[in-house]
């Protein structure tokens, strides 16, 4: 006989699914319990991969506006002064730097602002014409500050900006006057509303923005506080910031580099403690599912003595009984795979929908779950199965 | 057909081997129907169950069907169970779960028989022992002589070379008893069917062309050689 004909089963592989299927049927309630361990595992892994999968598309999605290529260094006084550093410098990164695309000096600050009717504390943004295209805000109303505004005097209002210094009869818009500290500017256009991003160095909705360069009039150092750095494709931004720290670096100010990629890569690492936790559970939950099937299995094979001996007496080859039981094992976890699929996906539903995402499948983990399953029948199935197939089908017969 | 030269078995410890079978030499034409008997203890179980491969012998050589058996392989010996020998059981051994035609059929599946030739066979089988209208019948919804009838179908369906029955009627009353043996005689004598039939009945054993005696592990009759 060949070698093909020793390894396989005789009995065609079809007839032996349809067996194990009527056996595991048979068992009824038993089979069911035996599935439960495995089905919270593979409910538990496909939640994880699941949410795993929405989470990182949530945080990107934060970063999605700006790429994940800023940078932002931020100037801290360290004593009495205002911190600052050289505007020129900041601008002249893009040419000194090779990392820097483009940078964007900015001085924010915060301060009392006065419409005709009404008062408030309000960001002050500095802003060179730059930002609008690098923060993209969307002009309402008017237009935005240009070039050729120098210090102009004239403001834009962000958006709730413009409704807190709105009074009944006198709407803060373009045209209307605000005085920001001592000085009185020309509102000259209002921002829609910004969704704030994670690298926003103020709050966008709620500021006033002059030019940079009536920064020294209207905020407390006349330098900027901010730099806001693109960086080239495929740059790192840990070596890059420490760079352009050091670049700027001046006495009195404290320099801090916030870079996309270290916030992504700390949000992942926070991610990835929850995605072990569930995977911890879940192999554990897969791994107890197993022993729970291999001794539903073993029992099996000693409840069904007989007819193993039965089976062996009529010509059923060692390996016919081994793959009956190994494939009942299978189909045994593979039901509960299912089962624990649908179960992990519902409760990925869940947790998207407490964490207010929008819900996202991770298609690759559909066959995954049922894989995993099967895999588990097919090792933990193998030892009951060993066992049947070594059974004296004398004493088998034998059996009661 | 069968040949048996010199079959010893022993059980136990090496050191203290309790004897059942010694020096067992003996030879089944075709077509024959032996009675093996004996009282409980002679041996005459694991002669049977020598030469339905289900046990191998210490010493001796045994030839079955043209083949020297060697045991070698697990795997060939439950191939040459499947291809020689059917088996008839005490306690007809019918899976519970599995209705008259399937159980008949079982042996045909690991032939790798297609289903619909199976289930041919197998009602063919059901007619020639008389059972056709129960062809969907659990073994619970059978009575005792039909469930053997069963059994002595899956046995058949197979067209081994040799039956082998194990007190095929040691679970029912002398009536069917009967009706059993006189449907061994029938195969026998209408198909050429070899039999070899383990009893310790010796009325039923008359029956038989051939009655062969076991005394503490040797043949101390055979009318054969009488």
């Amino acid at each position: 006989m060949s070698a093909r004909r020793t390894l396989l089963p005789d009995a065609p592989l079809g007839e032996t699914f349809a067996e194990a299927f009527a056996n595991l049927r048979a068992q009824g309630r038993r089979s069911a319990l035996a599935l439960l361990g495995i089905l919270i595992g593979t409910a538990s892994i496909i939640a994880m991969l699941n949410v795993g999968h929405m989470a990182q598309r949530e945080s990107l999605k934060l970063f999605s506006d700006m790429g994940v290529d800023m940078l932002q260094i931020l100037a801290v006084p360290t004593g009495e002064a205002a911190a600052g550093f050289p505007r020129e410098a900041v601008e002249r990164l893009p040419q000194s730097d090779p990392a820097v695309a483009a940078a964007l000096p900015l001085a924010t600050g915060r301060g009392p602002v006065r419409s005709s009717r009404k008062q408030t504390d309000l960001s002050i943004v500095a802003m060179p014409p730059g930002l609008v295209r690098l923060a993209r805000l969307p002009v309402a109303e008017g237009r935005s500050i240009a070039a050729i505004d120098d210090c102009g005097f004239g403001a834009v209002l962000g958006h709730k900006a413009a409704e807190q210094l709105s009074a009944p009869g006198a709407a803060a818009g373009v045209g209307s006057r605000v005085l920001v500290g001592d000085y009185g500017f020309t509102v000259i256009g209002v921002f829609a509303p910004v969704v704030a991003e994670t690298l926003d160095p103020t709050d966008y909705n709620n500021a006033v923005f002059v030019p940079l360069s009536c920064a020294r009039r209207v905020l407390p150092g006349a330098d900027p506080n901010v730099a806001m750095i693109r960086l080239k494709p495929g740059v790192d931004g840990e070596p890059a910031g420490q760079r352009i720290i050091a670049a700027l670096a001046r006495p009195g100010s404290s320099l801090q580099a916030m870079n996309a990629q270290r916030i992504l890569q700390t949000m992942n690492a926070q991610k990835a403690v929850h995605s072990r936790m569930l995977a911890a559970i879940g192999a554990i939950s897969l791994l107890v599912g197993g022993i729970g099937v291999m001794n539903v299995m073993l029992m099996s094979v000693m409840e069904r003595r007989r007819e193993i001996g039965l089976r062996a007496a009529i010509g059923a080859t060692p390996r016919d009984v081994q793959a009956l039981f190994v494939i009942e094992a299978a189909v045994l976890t593979l039901v509960g795979g299912v089962v624990g699929t649908l179960f992990g996906l519902l409760a990925g539903y869940a947790i998207a929908v407490s964490s207010g995402w929008d819900f996202g499948l991770a298609v690759w983990t559909l066959p995954l779950g049922p894989g995993v399953a099967g895999l588990i029948g097919l090792v933990f199935g193998l030892y009951p199965a060993i066992t049947a197939s070594r059974l004296d089908p004398i004493e088998a017969l034998r059996a009661d | 057909m069968l040949r048996l030269s010199n079959i010893h078995k022993a059980y136990g410890s090496r050191e203290r081997p309790v004897s059942v079978l010694a020096d067992v030499s003996l030879t089944v034409d075709d077509g024959e129907f032996c009675a093996v008997l004996g009282p409980s203890g002679s041996g005459k179980s694991t002669l049977l169950n020598i030469v339905g491969l289900l046990d191998r012998p210490c010493a001796g050589e045994m030839v079955l069907g043209g083949t020297t058996i060697s045991h070698d392989s697990a795997q060939t010996t439950a191939r040459l169970r499947n291809r020689l020998l059917g088996f008839v059981f005490q306690s007809f051994q019918l899976l519970p779960r599995l209705n008259a035609w399937q159980n008949i059929a079982m042996p045909l599946m690991y032939r790798g028989v297609p289903r619909g030739e199976r289930k041919g066979r197998a009602l063919e089988m059901l007619e020639r022992v008389g059972l056709s209208e129960r062809a969907d019948h659990l073994p619970s919804q059978l009575s005792g002589g039909q469930c053997q009838r069963v059994a002595i179908a899956r046995a058949l369906v197979g067209e081994p070379r040799l039956i082998l029955a194990d007190e095929p009627t040691g679970s029912l009353d002398s009536a069917t008893a009967g009706e059993m043996i006189d449907l061994l005689g029938a195969l026998n004598r209408e198909l050429g069917m070899t039999i070899v039939m383990v009893t310790h009945d010796r009325d039923l054993a008359q029956a038989c062309g051939r009655r062969i005696e076991l005394l503490d592990g040797r043949v101390v009759a055979d009318s054969a050689a009488a």
